[in-house]
């Protein structure tokens, strides 16, 4: 029987998409008891996002929501409504921590902002998660997933290696920008609830995903201000330093101490225009690698990528191959980490989900439960955990403040 | 570690870090312990420093080739401050001795060189629990401390590409493409949230553990719905530019000036109707085309051909402003200048400024957040050997005579 390492933590999740529940999943994944708060009729929208098995949409099977909300308990309240949003109170005087990546605007209009969270909880650990933070003068603009991670600053780096700056930055695939603002947040949510022991008082946690994405790239920043060698997408890098195309897909490849030079150009047979003692230099390299870059490219075009990654590896320099999802899910090194999770949902079905990257033998993070079905933990969490009685609850249901699937 | 409630006390208030890390990943993790009031000591050997404190991050472009001053690389600088700083020489037996009375009065042990460097030197998991059996351990390292791989050496770059993020990342006709150093901040976040779960594990239970932390799991674990298709569909999503799977428009267009682009993302019917109210062609919100969000995707590429042709001959900031005020999401793509002189950031002091003793005033990214009753003043990132009186005397009890000893033996700088 193993403990998580937030087991006894109680949180609830007022979010959609996917910073607050990544957030949150982080927490009940290792133990914690996380209530997951949706609002009728559709509940969190990332339901309505793919990918869907046979790509057919489906409210309980869509692989974001999945794997977003593992090993949490879903309830399903209608805040408009003054019974449901009595139940929200009740679940948020319960908590310790509450998630929200609403606009502040929301529970402000619930009288719930706050001032009267504190209130209603004095030792709540409140994070609040927005496009551009509770402050400044942007504050109640609208943001999201693309816009933030321009804002951020991240997207003026991508592609990397864009030749043509006709064609625009873009975003990094995926939702880059809610995993990075839900992990931020969870490292705040952490420290905070471990610092209760020294400080009980409730905290206000205000993250910004435009803040959250120019923290990843606070190198950058400070290199552009003060050194004066900024980063765009169109860096003249030259291929050693990135990006290989082998006859079967891509290698990446990153040199940098002489030692891994040395090691690659041994890898590429030791071709004589590359075997010069100036070529030993960093500096050097730095300045005339591209010059030889189209000889490294027809080197590299005639590489298989999985040879020369795990060649040049043996050699001792960074190389790894472009994966994509079929070589992720069977990639040697994860597999034999035990990396992926078996996880079984009533109605999407068995499926391998990605891990985490943390091996933690002493508190293993678990997937205590697949993602809620709408309104799953209604009665439990409401009977249970707030002591509303069976009459009480069908109350409730039966005037929508709590929203029962197929009820109405 | 007891401690009596007080007030305005930061969270991590009393836990002490030994920090062996370097580069990005490392570093990063420790300075976010170190801004929820963790006290961070830096053990650095003047052997083997951290590249950061002498290179310009990449691309080099200075005039002459040079190496910066051990104390003034700033992206070292940006990553490293409020934390304390020693030198050990960490190839002597009396350095690891050193290191193992510091771990005796240390929490967290934090480190990312390439696995099983710290067991070589005699400072693994297995030799520092018998110091300090509550010790708990972070081990990043590229590929995780087990399994096939686990000697194998990594950038941000690589574990990107491994870890299956740059194959999704690009123009849908081209490359796949790497980020670059975010990765390692990434893994570093995931890093710090990994030794605070322990810290309070161990309190729970007096357990304390060594955490294997692999940074291409670091990645895949950002891009799970990824490989649910793959599981779901047996497909591998490839790359989507600026593209969403539902809303249109959804992307970065090309504004007034050289390379000046607005993102703008449309959600709903309503935003749409206001969209192109805004852009002076109200009629498309009624055109078959375009009317809903399933047509909007469709028509895409034409959408966004008439977008461009309006934003061409705009501002971006004149753009994002006036999308902006009518509740429609939109931003410029912003680089690092942008972002310094960036009045919303100024306004919320994401700027943090640091007097540096060489280089005097300079602004840094602050904290990733703001919370409440944790506001800390922001401290350089230690000299190299800054803090080794205090630390050696104070903390380690060590007098003038041994500690000149130590350094007169070259133990300590």
């Amino acid at each position: 029987m193993t403990r998580g390492a937030f087991a006894g933590a109680k949180v609830v999740e007022y979010a959609t998409m996917v910073s607050g529940p990544y957030c949150a999943k982080l927490f009940a994944d290792m133990g914690a008891d996380v209530i997951k708060v949706e609002e009728p009729p559709a509940g969190d929208p990332a339901r309505q996002r793919g990918p869907f098995p046979g790509d057919q949409p489906h409210p309980e099977r869509s692989g974001l929501f999945l794997y977003l909300n593992t090993s949490k308990r879903g309830v399903t309240l209608d805040l408009d409504r003054p019974s449901g949003c009595e139940a929200f109170r009740r679940l948020v005087a319960w908590a310790d921590v509450l998630v929200d990546n609403h606009s502040p605007d929301r529970l402000d209009s619930l009288e719930l902002g706050w001032d009267e969270l504190r209130k209603l909880n004095p030792g709540l650990i409140y994070a609040s998660i927005t496009p551009h933070g509770r402050t400044g003068p942007r504050s109640q603009q609208k943001g999201g997933e693309l816009t933030s991670f321009h804002a951020g600053g991240l997207g003026s780096l991508l592609p990397t290696r864009s030749e043509d700056t006709s064609r625009s930055p873009i975003k990094a695939g995926g939702y880059p920008t809610g995993y990075s603002t839900g992990l931020t947040a969870a490292v705040a949510v952490a420290g905070a609830l471990y610092g209760r022991k020294a400080n009980s008082a409730g905290r206000l946690i205000d993250v910004s995903e435009q803040e959250a994405i120019l923290a990843l790239v606070r190198t950058n920043v400070a290199g552009t201000i003060y050194h004066r060698t900024p980063w765009s997408r169109v860096p003249e890098r030259p291929p050693a330093l990135g990006r290989l195309q082998c006859s079967d897909g891509y290698v990446v490849a990153l040199l940098i101490e002489d030692r891994h030079w040395h090691a690659f150009v041994d890898l590429m047979g030791n071709p004589e225009w590359a075997s010069g003692p100036e070529w030993g230099s960093l500096f050097y390299r730095a300045g005339h690698l591209m010059e030889i870059g189209d000889k490294i490219g027809e080197w590299a075009a005639q590489q298989k990528k999985e040879d020369v990654h795990h060649r040049g590896a043996a050699k001792g320099f960074a190389i790894g191959s472009v994966y994509n999802a079929e070589e992720v899910m069977n990639y040697r090194q994860y597999l034999a980490r035990d990396y992926f999770v078996d996880v079984d949902h009533p109605q999407a079905g068995r499926f391998r989900y990605a891990g985490w990257p943390y091996k933690m033998p002493a508190s293993p993070p678990l997937v205590q439960r697949p993602a809620p079905l709408l309104g799953q933990h209604n009665k439990e969490v409401l009977e249970d955990l707030l002591g509303y009685s069976t009459d009480e609850f069908l109350g409730l249901c039966r005037t929508g403040a709590v929203w029962e699937v197929g009820g109405q | 570690m007891t401690q009596l409630p007080e007030a305005n006390l930061p969270p991590l208030h009393g836990v002490r870090v030994l920090d062996f890390t370097w580069v990005w990943a490392g570093p990063y993790a420790t300075m976010l312990l170190a801004m929820l009031g963790a006290e961070v000591i830096r053990i650095e050997s003047e052997g083997r420093l951290d590249i950061m404190r002498r290179i310009i991050i990449w691309p080099l472009f200075a005039p002459t080739p040079q190496v910066i001053p051990t104390n003034q690389g700033m992206a070292f600088n940006s990553i490293n401050m409020n934390k304390l700083g020693v030198t050990i020489d960490l190839e002597r037996a009396e350095g690891i001795d050193l290191v193992k009375r510091l771990v005796g009065v240390s929490d967290v042990v934090v480190e990312n060189m390439r696995a099983g460097t710290m067991g070589r030197i005699g400072l693994g998991y297995e030799e520092l629990r018998q110091v300090n059996p509550k010790i708990i351990m972070l081990g990043s390292s590229a590929r995780g401390a087990t399994g096939p791989e686990s000697h194998y050496a990594g950038y941000a770059t690589v574990h990107h590409a491994v870890g299956g993020a740059a194959e999704i990342t690009g123009y849908p006709d081209g490359p796949p493409s790497t980020t670059f150093g975010d990765v390692d901040l990434l893994n570093a976040t995931a890093s710090a949230f990994a030794v605070i779960a322990a810290l309070n594990h161990r309190d729970a239970t007096g357990e304390g553990q060594f955490i294997d932390y692999s940074q291409c799991e670091g990645v895949t674990s950002l891009i799970g719905e990824v490989l649910l298709d793959y599981e779901m569909n047996g497909r591998s999503p490839g790359r989507q530019g600026n593209a969403d799977e539902l809303m249109a428009p959804h992307n970065v267009y090309r504004c007034w000036g050289v390379d000046r682009w607005v993102a703008i993302a449309v959600e709903t019917d309503e935003e749409f109707a206001t969209f192109a109210r805004v852009i002076g062609q109200p009629e498309l919100a009624a055109d078959p085309r375009f009317a809903d969000a399933a047509s909007r995707k469709k028509n895409e590429v034409e959408l966004d051909r008439i977008i461009t042709e309006w934003t061409r001959a705009r501002d971006r900031d004149f753009i994002a402003n006036m999308l902006a005020r009518e509740g429609i999401a939109a931003a410029p793509s912003r680089d690092a200048e942008d972002l310094f002189h960036d009045p919303h950031l100024r306004a919320r002091d994401a700027f943090v400024e640091i007097d540096h003793p060489e280089l005097g005033p300079r602004e840094f990214v602050g904290p990733p957040w703001k919370m409440s009753d944790c506001e800390m003043e922001a401290q350089c990132a230690p000299l190299l050997g800054e803090h080794n009186d205090r630390v050696f005397r104070e903390l380690l009890g060590i007098g003038d005579e041994e500690l000149a000893k130590l350094r007169r033996e070259g133990v300590v700088s």
